[in-house]
């Protein structure tokens, strides 16, 4: 069933809702919060990379103004309201803000410690909000909300998110799931151009995964919930990049090559769990079967506050039905 | 990771994070924009058709209005994709702003008529470049076995034939995925570029007295006319082809013919979401297409006039569609047949011919991926059957989604060639100028009825005579497209509005709606609520 709202019954039939890539986006993360009511869902899934790639400063000048940069033109802001309106329309394109006087944005531009150590506080502080706004959403429901890191998430973010009601955040686990399935997760990602947070060479991989697997109670009820993507398949299909991280183009079309993970597609196409989540490449977005197992990426426009997603039906052990979403 | 979310700016502090790369710029979109424009083609539809169907009309000044109206379309899906940077063209609008079964109505207008584009490209690569090609070797060489291969691919079963290979072949290589694609694309742009280049340089040094000397001693002795320059242009005005002088409107109707592959300029909203400063890129990139291809033609369309003559080209066609027993040449007198008469070289012949080959190739596998994304966007929105979203493994294509597609192209094909219902060769091209302009209509209120996603986009803050930037130049975009379809409707010679085609192009709308409301049903049978695919989730 798609898009019902219908009660469940208890043969192992359960209703879950996945999204991947918000990247700070509030905008997106109020709808991916929203919709397990809006889809009827039973449970909420996130694939990690729930945070964001940029600071914009905010800087105050003299005369009371504040300067700013917005769509890579420069922006004057003369009234309280105007920068309230501008620092909510930051936060759903998944910027953070800082409003700091001039000369304090002069320093920071100049030390990138400084830079990092802002960043940090500041993406810290939007998971927080997350996690109280999802502990007020779904309290006194019985949507449950998992989470699993990306590449791009701090460590720093686990300790919160561990710790916050109605948000359960794991990795490198296998746990129960509703309806008497498992998931498996694994956050990161194989190395990517940019060196970012998590990521994992296909060596560390085969060790993740010999770590997880045993915890595998049946592989026919499993699900991965695992943020990179099987490589070379039409979830993991992404730009080529040159040395100096531009998309190459041939007749104006970016060629594409893949960057999911060689060992999990291994891991896949041997043991066939019953469906396998992912995020990762944003362009990826598709639903395939590896054999048995379906495979899903919803991809992510969030800078266009569009949560896409995926609405899966799991019922007797098998992915009934699972559709690709954009709200 | 993304190609397509985050751009270096100026004061904002950057982290160590996937995505952060630039992607298609404003060159690498104006390639894409005028590969689909197809600038051999415009030639080839313009010289061909103009001369024949509007005697007073002015091709240079068509090129011209055409061009006009087709920036104004532009800058209304400028706007558009500048605020909804997405890939998948006019669906990926329409379902933010109109009820779900116009949106899908709109879709699949455009796509029925970008397919039966390909058709048409398949049809015009046989009758404009294979056939006059073997018809020119053949007068060059001697060699009647020519003549007789252009002859027979001028049968209707021929051409069909030839034509459905041409389609199916389109199909297969979208099936190995988009970098074959893209390799194989590389250089048939590349040649056809060249043989453009080569037929202007061919023109602009020759004169009509060297065509008219060469055309009475190629084709006077199979005539048995001494003259037949001559003698065909009085042939045709026997026959009723000409009035004296120019007319407005018929310089106004013979610019359909311009606007027909100039619409191929917009076609960069269908790879919005990859392309990087989309403002900038996107401008550049559909404007550019418009101005390159627009000068591109009044430059060719000149020295063919100044070499071949207004008056034989006209009547040569004319007669050859339209008059029987008229005098004409051989075969059709397309622009390669009549290069290779003026150059008497059969290399120079091949070149032009099959330059004019894949510049309407290069149609075919564009439009036919346009509509493969689309229909593979429907499926996602469970708006069509599941299974079209099927991805090969192999290939990690849609291949489903490209049979189908390939399936409908050869249908179109038959039709086009085989009942006189679809032969008027715009008939389609009339509907989605129809849904463009819905779609460019519903853009002048967006930023009212949408303010939510308007102000998101980079041009919600810029205003032009108070109102929003995007209601002004979706205006602009909603005349250019009325102004078209108005042009397009009446004009029997393009597409016309005869009862019978006024229906197929009501039955197409229709035939979107009742898919969408059958698919619809079928889904509520299914506890799906389709509708939801439509509507945004709630951020409170």
């Amino acid at each position: 069933m798609f898009f019902g709202k219908k009660n469940k019954d208890a043969n192992g039939k359960v209703k879950l809702f996945f999204a991947s890539d918000l990247h700070g986006s509030n905008v997106c993360f109020k709808k991916f919060i929203n919709s397990a009511k809006f889809y009827g869902a039973d449970v909420l899934v996130l694939g990690g990379d729930l945070t964001g790639k940029a600071v914009i400063p905010i800087a105050e000048q003299a005369d009371g103004t504040f300067i700013t940069f917005h769509h890579g033109e420069s922006v004057t802001l003369k009234a309280h309201g105007d920068l309230d309106e501008f620092i909510k329309r930051c936060g759903n394109l998944g910027f953070y803000t800082a409003v700091m006087p001039e000369s304090e944005y002069v320093r920071l531009k100049a030390d990138p410690d400084a830079q990092s150590v802002l960043f940090k506080k500041l993406v810290l502080e939007r998971v927080r909000e997350w996690a109280a706004l999802a502990a007020d959403k779904l309290e006194g429901t019985e949507i449950s909300l998992v989470a699993i890191p990306g590449n791009d998430d701090f460590h720093e973010i686990d300790a919160i998110l561990t710790s916050a009601p109605h948000f359960d955040f794991y990795e490198m686990q296998v746990c129960k799931f509703k309806g008497g399935y498992q998931m498996l997760y694994c956050g990161g990602s194989t190395p990517t151009p940019w060196n970012t947070e998590r990521e994992y060479s296909e060596d560390q991989y085969v060790a993740r995964f010999a770590e997880l697997l045993p915890q595998v109670t049946d592989m026919s009820r499993c699900i991965f919930n695992v943020h990179v993507p099987p490589l070379g398949t039409a979830l993991d299909t992404c730009p080529k990049l040159d040395r100096n991280l531009q998309v190459v183009y041939e007749m104006g079309m970016p060629v594409q090559t893949h960057a999911g993970s060689q060992k999990l597609l291994d891991v896949i196409k041997q043991h066939q769990p019953m469906l396998g989540l992912h995020g990762h490449i944003h362009e990826g977005r598709a639903r395939i079967n590896i054999g048995k197992t379906v495979c899903i990426n919803p991809g992510s426009v969030y800078p266009e506050g569009i949560l896409q997603g995926a609405l899966i039906t799991l019922q007797g052990g098998t992915v009934a039905s699972a559709s690709l979403t954009q709200g | 990771m993304s190609i397509s979310d985050v751009t270096v700016e100026k004061r904002i502090f950057l982290r160590k994070a996937s995505g952060l790369i630039r992607t298609a710029s404003g060159t690498d979109t104006f390639i894409y924009n005028l590969g689909v424009v197809s600038i051999g083609l415009g030639v080839g539809s313009m010289l061909f058709y103009g001369p024949a169907f509007y005697p007073t009309g002015n091709l240079l000044w068509g090129c011209l209005v055409a061009g006009i109206a087709m920036a104004m379309i532009s800058f209304g899906f400028i706007a558009w994709t500048v605020t909804i940077p997405r890939s998948g063209g006019i669906y990926v609008f329409g379902s933010r702003i109109l009820p779900p079964a116009l949106a899908l109505t709109m879709s699949l207008v455009e796509i029925f008529a970008w397919l039966f584009y390909c058709a048409i490209a398949a049809y015009w690569i046989v009758i404009l470049a294979l056939a006059p090609m073997f018809s020119a070797l053949g007068l060059l060489t001697g060699n009647e076995s020519f003549l007789a291969i252009s002859t027979w691919m001028l049968q209707p079963w021929a051409t069909f034939l030839i034509g459905a290979a041409i389609l199916i072949l389109s199909g297969v290589i979208l099936s190995f995925g988009m970098r074959f694609y893209l390799v194989l694309n590389k250089w048939v742009f590349i040649l056809a570029m060249a043989s453009t280049v080569l037929l202007i340089v061919v023109l602009a040094m020759s004169t009509r007295e060297q065509f008219v000397a060469n055309l009475n001693e190629l084709v006077g002795p199979a005539m048995g006319i001494a003259d037949p320059y001559n003698a065909i242009i009085a042939s045709g005005k026997e026959k009723g082809w000409g009035e004296a002088g120019t007319n407005l409107w018929q310089t106004l109707l013979v610019s359909n013919w311009a606007f027909l592959p100039l619409i191929g300029a917009a076609f960069s909203i269908a790879i919005g979401g990859e392309i990087k400063s989309v403002e900038k890129s996107q401008t550049w990139g559909m404007l550019g297409a418009v101005v390159t291809a627009t000068v591109a033609w009044i430059v060719t369309i000149y020295l063919a006039l100044k070499v071949f003559g207004f008056e034989f080209l006209g009547t040569a066609a004319f007669n050859f569609l339209m008059a029987d027993g008229g005098l004409t040449t051989p075969t059709d007198p397309a622009v390669t047949l009549l290069t290779g008469i003026l150059t008497k070289s059969p290399v120079i012949t091949i070149l032009a011919s099959l330059g004019f080959a894949l510049w309407m190739w290069m149609w075919i596998p564009a439009m036919h991926t346009f509509g493969v994304r689309a229909i593979v966007a429907w499926a996602f929105d469970r708006v069509a059957p599941a299974p079209i979203a099927k991805i090969s493994e192999t290939y990690h294509t849609p291949i489903v989604a490209i049979v189908v597609t390939a399936i409908v192209n050869v249908i179109f094909m038959a039709l086009f060639v085989f009942s006189p219902y679809f032969s008027k060769i715009v008939i389609l091209i009339e509907a989605a100028v129809l849904a463009w302009s819905v779609i460019l209509g519903a853009g002048i209120f967006f930023p009212y009825l949408r303010p939510q996603i308007y102000e998101k986009s980079p041009i919600s803050n810029r205003r032009i005579f108070g109102l929003p930037m995007m209601t002004v130049a979706c205006f602009l975009g909603f005349v250019g497209s009325q102004f078209y379809f108005w042009l397009l409707f009446l004009d029997p010679s393009a597409a016309g509005h005869d009862p019978t085609q006024v229906m197929i192009v009501v039955g197409v709308f229709v035939l979107g709606l009742a898919f969408y409301y059958v698919m619809k049903m079928i889904r509520k049978s299914q506890g799906v609520d389709v509708t939801l695919a439509f509507k945004e989730i709630p951020i409170e």
